[in-house]
């Protein structure tokens, strides 16, 4: 059996599976400043049912990190970069004070073209020692192609800073894009002891339960990794609780189909997309704190409307508000909202009745409809804005832009067949949305708990994107900054071999279960050709075991 | 307040090369793309990027007459190249951004009117098939093309050599020393346009100075005073010190410095084969000064500002021909009258273009309607002689946007006589803009170019 538990914003849900069916959920109110009891509460019920012997793991999701860093702020750390010739540094605002630029850079191929200057160090070294900074980032530009100005800068800060704890980017990635290398490294600093002290804590409180099935941790790419492997790189389980709603609905909406998971919250709508049955990863890499990063997560669209949104009449006019002013109006809350015109309109049962029918009456007066029309008015409004939204992410995608002939040969027009609701307003409103879009609406029995059932099916997953120069005899590894030598690799196929081979290796390392097939991503070379003649060949190779869910193998993207 | 926008359409086509060592390689763009990646230019809320599409024989046709069609011209790299420009001009209408780069290839500024192969590394000319475009689509009618390639823009220049709605100057390698081995200061435009084809050729080893210089006491002036509607770069960017193919002294510094003060609204990649040492820093800074970013620390490794100093015989001479072509600017009109004196009804005029990509002699009669009231038409005759001995010939009439109707009706009359007495197995096109329609008649038959 496999425990599923996500720890929201406002209730931790925990779901106990058997052979991939749901056999006991619970939802415990989360309490933030006592996290590992909600934990507990959440959990507890479903121990005691399942027996820890039978127990297979426990798979965890969470916005908590994020919001552990949206709540709490990061520690002050020190920002040294070295971002050569180009933009300049103060282009991108990293909201960081102790930032420091030395001299140095190597170019696209790795090749120095400046050297770094050890004074400049020493004294950069010598403030950071005096302000009490403990913690430093130090990223330079084209790092993930040579690393050695990285490594020469931190040890020279470790010398002369004893303490000091430096994160290097081309170890946190090596995928190109260095603002979002900065950004992805500070919060990589910023998460890290706060996922051990996180990830303690649950270890002690099972150790004394008694439990000892592993435990692991989804990350925003909708796989799964072991808890300890993950406190390595903790910025990747950011956002897995978006995730794991997805996860939940693929295993819940029909194979091989294209479909928009809705999940309509309080204020806000999210929408994910699942594309013939793989979830769309986004393109750019996760947005956190209003930061680009390099966190590989699902795409994700949002719009400001949900059940508890304000709505007003301005000018005559119904407006939908961004913002909540508490509960719905049939709940006890001060203002009317959609769960109101839902309620009206006989699509929940939630609340009082003739409340809700209240509100909308008293709207209705100033628009000169009657409640029940006042209420359709505000589902049409809701509902077009949701559908809005839906057709704004397609588009979206459609429009990515692409750098090869075959890729923008194959014309992206895809159109959602089935909505799948998760969270709590969806039952009510996603039929109408279904019925404005021309797609199926699904609302599965654990919708309420789709995130929890998404993280306790998901797979242990493993991406690796390889770069070779065959000229320079050197490879690297952009999700783990591993680099060596590219030995014999000399042609494409070689280079596609050297890769699976160690995708295998590693995946073996990190618990990639037996019997997952291994995939080929993407692969290209180039030809360097210098004065007519080739010097060598630049070979990326991206291999994967792919995310997923377990007993459907759909997760893979492309 | 908005915020500037700058959009970018990058397509580096890393699956299409002429050949497999050719400069127009798979390669050609994969260190900018790294650069440009790795410093994240399109995160930075000035830059908008968009996907390309693949252009329409119809846009193709608007621009060019394709032998034997567009087909045998127009791969679909060429498509989404010129296409990508086509993107830009249709955001730049909506507003939706200030100016635009099309980071394309391949390029297209050595095709001319007439396409029978290709031409230094060129097919179909992107920025012709986009200010066409924006001419039919938009409305526009005054444009002016600036070209900024090492090499003369002797296709463009063809295109509009007739056409006074659009100043196109070039200012590149002098032609004695240089590929296309044409650009000289006496082709000025034909009778209905002269005097709106400015050439400038510079001396081997020219430098920033003397390339400012230029820009600052001749370009910027002479488009202050023609004040067109849109202002394109022809970007190319092997004026470039480190160039293979070409050999002036300009840096990327350079480069930002001339598109933050040209102010393009739209600027299309040309040539530029120092892929390593110049390509990435240049794009960078072209990109960065056309978002009104700070590029002052986009430099190539090395770079030394002192290097880049004019010899002050080089500089008396950029001063001279910056001083006679203002002369020249200045009384077009006049001159013109003495250059075409229009004694008849149409000017008629040969020439002999060779490609030197694929092998071919083409020989050409133009024939220009002179008209009092409207830029008029053109017939052409133009045979293409392969290395495999074959000619292949065609006639096209084209007839100007703005032509009076009088015109119109007599091109058609004319385009109806080829059609009748067209030479087997040839073709006979017409280019109908003022009703935005064009028509190609074979032996199958006539065919109207439509949007595919």
């Amino acid at each position: 059996m496999i425990i599923g538990l996500d720890v929201g914003g406002t209730y931790t849900d925990a779901v106990l599976l058997d052979g991939g069916r749901v056999v006991m959920k619970n939802k415990a109110p989360t309490d933030d400043s006592r996290l590992l009891n909600s934990l507990i509460n959440a959990l507890d019920p479903l121990l005691e049912n399942a027996g820890k012997e039978n127990l297979e793991r426990i798979v965890l999701s969470t916005t908590l990190i994020t919001n552990l860093i949206a709540t709490e702020g990061m520690d002050r750390a020190a920002l040294v970069i070295i971002p050569g010739p180009g933009l300049q540094p103060d282009a991108f605002d990293y909201r960081v004070e102790d930032i420091f630029l030395l001299s140095g850079a190597v170019d696209y191929l790795g090749r120095e073209i400046e050297p770094l200057n050890e004074k400049e160090i020493r004294t950069c070294a010598a403030e950071i020692g005096g302000r009490g900074i403990r913690d430093a980032a130090v990223v330079g530009k084209f790092s993930q192609r040579n690393n050695a100005h990285e490594r020469r800068v931190a040890g020279i800060l470790e010398e002369e800073v004893p303490g000091l704890r430096v994160v290097l980017g081309h170890r946190v990635t090596g995928r190109l894009n260095f603002p979002r290398r900065v950004y992805t490294s500070l919060l990589t600093l910023a998460t890290r002891d706060k996922f051990r002290g996180f990830y303690s804590g649950i270890l002690d409180l099972l150790e004394k339960k008694g439990i000892t099935a592993p435990l692991y941790i989804l990350k925003a790419d909708g796989g799964t990794l072991a808890f300890d492997l993950a406190a390595e790189k903790p910025v990747e389980t950011i956002l897995s609780g978006p995730a794991a709603g997805v996860l939940g609905a693929l295993a819940l909406h029909p194979p091989g189909t294209t479909s928009v998971v809705v999940d309509i919250g309080g204020t806000t709508t999210d929408l994910s997309l699942i594309l013939s049955g793989k979830p769309l990863l986004a393109s750019r890499g996760a947005r956190i704190g209003g930061r680009l990063t390099h966190v590989r997560s699902f795409a994700a669209g949002s719009t400001a409307v949900g059940g508890d949104s304000a709505l007003r009449i301005e000018d005559g006019a119904l407006k939908i508000m961004p913002y909540r002013e508490g509960p719905a109006f049939c709940l006890g809350g001060p203002c009317p909202t959609p769960t109101d015109a839902m309620r009206t309109a006989n699509l929940t049962e939630l609340g009082d009745g003739r409340k809700a029918a209240a509100a909308m009456e008293m709207m209705g007066r100033r628009l000169g409809l009657d409640a029940r029309r006042t209420a359709d008015l505000v589902l049409v409004e809701t509902v077009k804005r949701i559908a809005a939204a839906i057709e704004k992410m397609f588009s979206a995608w459609e429009e990515e832009p692409l750098y090869r002939i075959w890729e923008l040969r194959q014309e992206r027009n895809a159109r959602p067949q089935n909505l799948v609701g998760i969270g709590a307003a969806s039952p009510g409103l996603l039929p109408l949305l279904g019925k404005e879009t021309g797609c199926g609406a699904l609302i599965p029995p654990d919708a309420d708990v789709a995130n929890a059932v998404g993280a306790a099916l998901a797979r242990v997953n493993l991406r690796l994107t390889f770069h070779f120069d065959t000229e320079r005899d050197f490879y690297f590894i952009e999700e783990n900054g591993v680099q060596g030598r590219s030995a014999d690799v000399d042609s494409l196929a070689d280079a596609e071999d050297f890769s699976l081979r160690k995708l295998k290796g590693e995946g073996a390392r990190i618990g990639v279960p037996g019997g997952s097939e291994p995939e080929i991503v993407y692969s290209e070379m180039f030809n360097m050709v210098r004065g007519g003649r080739t010097a060598g060949r630049l070979i990326d190779v991206c291999v994967q075991f792919p995310a997923g869910i377990i007993g459907r193998r759909e997760g893979g993207d492309s | 307040m908005k915020t500037r926008k700058t959009g970018l359409v990058f397509f580096p086509a890393f699956d299409w090369a002429i050949s497999p060592a050719h400069p127009e390689r798979e390669e050609r763009l994969l260190y900018t793309r790294d650069q440009l990646f790795e410093e994240g230019v399109m995160d930075l809320p000035q830059l908008l990027e968009f996907k390309p599409r693949a252009a329409t024989k119809k846009d193709i046709a608007r621009a060019h007459f394709c032998v034997p069609d567009i087909e045998a011209q127009a791969t679909d790299a060429h498509l989404y190249a010129a296409g990508g420009a086509l993107v830009l001009a249709d955001a730049l209408m909506k507003r939706e951004i200030d100016n635009g780069f099309a980071l394309v290839r391949p390029p297209g500024h050595h095709a001319m009117r007439i396409v029978h192969g290709n031409r230094g590394f060129c097919n179909i000319n992107n920025e012709a098939i986009m200010v066409e475009y924006l001419r039919a689509k938009h409305g526009l009618r005054k444009v002016a093309v600036v070209d900024t390639d090492v090499h003369h823009g002797d296709g463009t220049q063809d295109i509009y050599y007739h056409d006074p709605d659009v100043l196109f100057i070039s200012f590149h390698q002098d032609g004695r020393t240089l590929y296309p081995g044409s650009g000289f200061c006496d082709e000025l435009g034909g009778p209905g346009a002269f005097g709106l084809n400015i050439n400038i050729p510079l001396l081997p080893r020219t430098t920033d100075e003397g390339i400012h210089y230029i820009l600052d006491n001749l370009v910027l002036p002479i488009l202050d005073d023609f004040k067109p509607d849109l202002v394109v770069n022809s970007a190319g960017q092997d004026n470039h010190y480190t160039d293979p193919l070409a050999d002036m002294r300009f840096t990327a510094r350079g480069y930002a410095e001339l598109n933050e003060k040209l102010a393009p609204h739209l600027a299309v990649l040309e040539g530029g084969y120092a892929i390593e040492t110049a390509l990435p820093y240049v794009n960078t800074g072209i990109i960065l000064a056309m978002a009104g970013l700070d590029y002052s620390r986009v430099r190539e490794p090395g770079y030394r500002p002192e290097d880049f100093r004019e010899t002050p015989e080089n500089m008396e001479y950029v001063k001279r021909l910056a001083e006679s072509l203002r002369g020249v600017w200045n009384d077009r009109e006049r001159l013109g009258k003495r250059a075409y004196p229009r004694l008849e009804k149409f000017e008629e005029t040969g020439r002999s273009i060779y490609y030197d990509t694929d092998g071919i002699r083409e020989q050409r009669r133009e024939s220009a309607r002179l008209c009092g009231e409207c830029p008029g038409y053109q017939v052409i005759r133009s045979s293409g002689t392969g290395p495999d001995a074959r000619t292949r010939t065609v006639e096209a009439v084209a007839v100007h946007g703005r032509a009076c109707e009088s015109c119109r009706a007599e091109a058609l009359e004319c385009y109806e006589g080829l059609k009748k007495s067209a030479i087997r197995p040839g073709a006979v096109y017409l280019q109908d803009k003022p009703r935005d329609r064009y028509f190609r008649f074979s032996a199958d038959g006539e065919v109207e170019i439509g949007d595919d």
